[in-house]
């Protein structure tokens, strides 16, 4: 924010009108060897591997509990009558517990996706 | 009701959102330039304002209308709506973010470097988009008519103008404040009612989940979900989500890949706070006001249920609280929608002109409006799933394998999509046609169409809830025909992944100066 309370001449923004913006800034050399050489593409195509292997594990983790879930209560029906304060566990267990469940899969993938990264950019020479 | 409630909720939910976008606008405008302001948009401003953007009707009033008629098969609703966004973590947050796409269309060209798969994407967008403001509409045509007496349409025109008045005037750009400020209208005015209902009621010694009858079975108005509609429903909002043209827009504005990922781990946080209040809305909905389960209202439960409850004074507020969250819902969600659909429209159609962008808007606002009012409202939450599984069947696949896999060529992106939409399409409509075909007053057509024990059921339920198939065709016709269609990769693909998944540049190099 400008302090002076002075405004500013108006600003068109539009959108860019076709292929997507670069971020502004010079290119750093270690990424353009990383981008054009051999050994870079070896190095990215290792990134992508372990991101791609770190999402599918995770996605699969999650997905085999969901779907666990819905066996469970499709085929035991007895689970209805585990209640805490009058609430039956099928309820608790889908209303509220797998929440967290959630939300815990995203934080173990954000920390290991950006660990990946680290190791990328300490291979091409980044700080 | 007092129809008083309901005109003051929704004139003072509009006059504060008019508000907000015009001191926001102009906030936004003294920072500096605007692309560069939005990349230094902190995660939970900008995760607030994904939740007050995707927080639908559906959301706030559907998934209890569901819990209410279906018991326990209605949860499955709002944990997919908000699992959907850890799939969208997973694969496709960062990279979306570091291609530096604004569109879905953009993205589509960038990557696949074709015109004809932009426009693909681009008719796709607008088909998503147009059936997702219906809903939207439908819901507010709804609530007007339950809190204000008025006929139906009122509400689905009112939204409408609003919309295109504060897009038109520009008002209601993307500008983060306002959409963030959405959601916390919106927890408020779910969560607030019903602290204060169940205070009342534990003050009052009155029965809040009346001994477990309200989880019973036997409250329920429709037959009980089979194994394959919820793995189908499941399917479609875990992946249909990946697809939303006006989340995925709000994913530019993050300063980088990584805050990104955070941004989307903060929604994941907001919406499952938010979701469990229109299951207490339920619950006690089913004890104290069954009879909306049985008359076709049971969208209606979150609205009438404070002001049943708490009588007086203290019971008109709530219900004013409970209307305004409501109205914030059809505003946000449909001004989002509006906004992204203008803009992809305009950019294909109109040049990308200003004058363009109006027409644009007015066309992506009038046309949902002709089709909300010529249709039936259907149960919010399972209308809106069904854009769900579209989007999963069309553009999920698109987004996984672009980012994912090398060997998307574009002639296997267009037959992907075409084939997943058409048959996801063919198979809603042969759904709903078989459906109205039962004679609908007896219930137990109706239930023997639910169920999936008998052929005439399992078919039903095949097409009416087609994600579970059409998704899984739509990936294995795209990886097929790229992988027919080997020549026509595109050239440079090394660097085209790199831009995806590489990691910006550490902050100290950032050229940009930080705002704050």
């Amino acid at each position: 924010m400008n302090d002076d309370g002075e405004t500013p001449a108006r600003v068109r923004v539009v959108a860019p009108r076709n292929l997507a913006q670069r971020s502004p800034g010079p290119i750093p050399v270690a990424r353009e060897v990383a981008e054009q050489t051999d050994v870079g593409e070896v190095f990215i195509t290792s990134l992508i591997r372990s991101q791609l292997r770190l999402a599918v594990v995770v996605a699969a983790g999650f997905l085999l509990l969901v779907a666990g879930c819905g066996l469970l209560l499709a085929l035991a029906p007895q689970l209805h009558s585990i209640t805490v304060l009058t609430v039956p566990l099928p309820w608790l267990v889908l209303g509220a517990g797998i929440y967290p469940v959630t939300g815990l899969c995203a934080w173990l993938f954000v920390r290991s996706a950006a660990r990946n990264e680290a190791r990328y950019r300490d291979l091409i020479g980044e700080k | 009701m007092n129809p008083a409630i309901g005109y003051a909720a929704v004139a003072g939910v509009s006059a504060v959102t008019a508000l907000i976008g015009f001191y926001g606008l102009r906030v936004s405008r003294t920072t500096s330039d605007f692309y560069v302001a939005s990349r230094t948009v902190a995660p939970w401003w900008n995760a607030s304002a994904i939740g007050g953007e995707y927080l639908s009707a559906a959301s706030f009033l559907g998934i209890a209308g569901l819990i209410m008629v279906s018991g326990i098969d209605g949860l499955w609703f709002p944990l997919g709506y908000t699992a959907g966004y850890l799939m969208l973590l997973l694969f496709v947050a960062a990279p979306l973010r570091r291609s530096g796409a604004y569109t879905l269309p953009d993205f589509a060209q960038s990557r696949l470097q074709s015109r004809r798969v932009r426009n693909v994407t681009s008719a796709l967008v607008v088909v998503v988009g147009w059936f997702y403001i219906v809903p939207q509409l439908h819901g507010a045509a709804l609530t007007i008519r339950i809190t204000t007496g008025l006929p139906s349409w009122v509400g689905a025109v009112a939204v409408v103008a609003v919309v295109c008045l504060t897009v038109m005037t520009g008002g209601m750009r993307s500008i983060t404040f306002v959409q963030a400020f959405q959601y916390w209208l919106k927890l408020t005015a779910i969560a607030v009612p019903v602290i204060f209902v169940l205070l009342v009621l534990t003050a009052g010694a009155r029965p809040v989940s009346d001994g477990g009858a309200a989880f019973s079975t036997t409250l329920n108005t429709v037959a009980p979900a089979g194994l394959y509609r919820n793995l189908s429903l499941m399917t479609a909002l875990l992946f249909g989500t990946l697809g939303l043209p006006h989340v995925l827009v709000r994913f530019y504005t993050n300063p980088d890949g990584g805050a990104a990922r955070r941004t989307t781990l903060i929604v994941l946080g907001l919406l499952s706070v938010f979701y469990l209040f229109p299951t207490i809305y339920a619950v006690l909905g089913r004890i104290y006001l069954p009879e909306l389960a049985t008359n076709g209202q049971a969208d209606a439960t979150v609205l009438l249920l404070p002001g049943r409850l708490i009588g007086g004074a203290a019971g008109n507020v709530l219900s004013a609280l409970v209307i305004a969250g409501a109205f914030a819902a059809f505003l946000s969600t449909t001004s989002g929608l509006v906004v992204s659909l203008a803009g992809v429209v305009s950019q294909d159609l109109f040049g990308g002109t200003v004058r363009g962008f109006r027409i644009a808007a007015v066309l992506s606002a009038l046309i949902p409006l002709a089709v909300a009012l010529g249709t039936g409202s259907l149960a919010l939450a399972g209308s809106v799933s069904l854009v769900f599984a579209f989007t999963a069947s069309t553009l999920c696949p698109l987004l996984v394998l672009g980012i994912w896999w090398r060997g998307l060529t574009d002639i296997g992106a267009i037959a992907g999509m075409l084939t997943g939409g058409i048959l996801c399409a063919a198979a809603i409509l042969a759904g709903s046609r078989l459906a109205s075909s039962a004679p609908a007053s007896s219930p137990l057509a109706a239930s023997t169409l639910a169920s999936t024990q008998n052929p005439a059921g399992f078919w039903y339920q095949v097409l009416a809830q087609p994600a579970a198939w059409t998704v899984p065709v739509a990936f294995v016709v795209m990886i097929a025909v790229s992988l027919a269609t080997k020549n026509r990769r595109p050239g440079g693909i090394t660097r085209i992944m790199t831009r995806l998944h590489a990691p910006e540049r550490p902050l100290g190099q950032a050229t940009v100066p930080a705002v704050e």
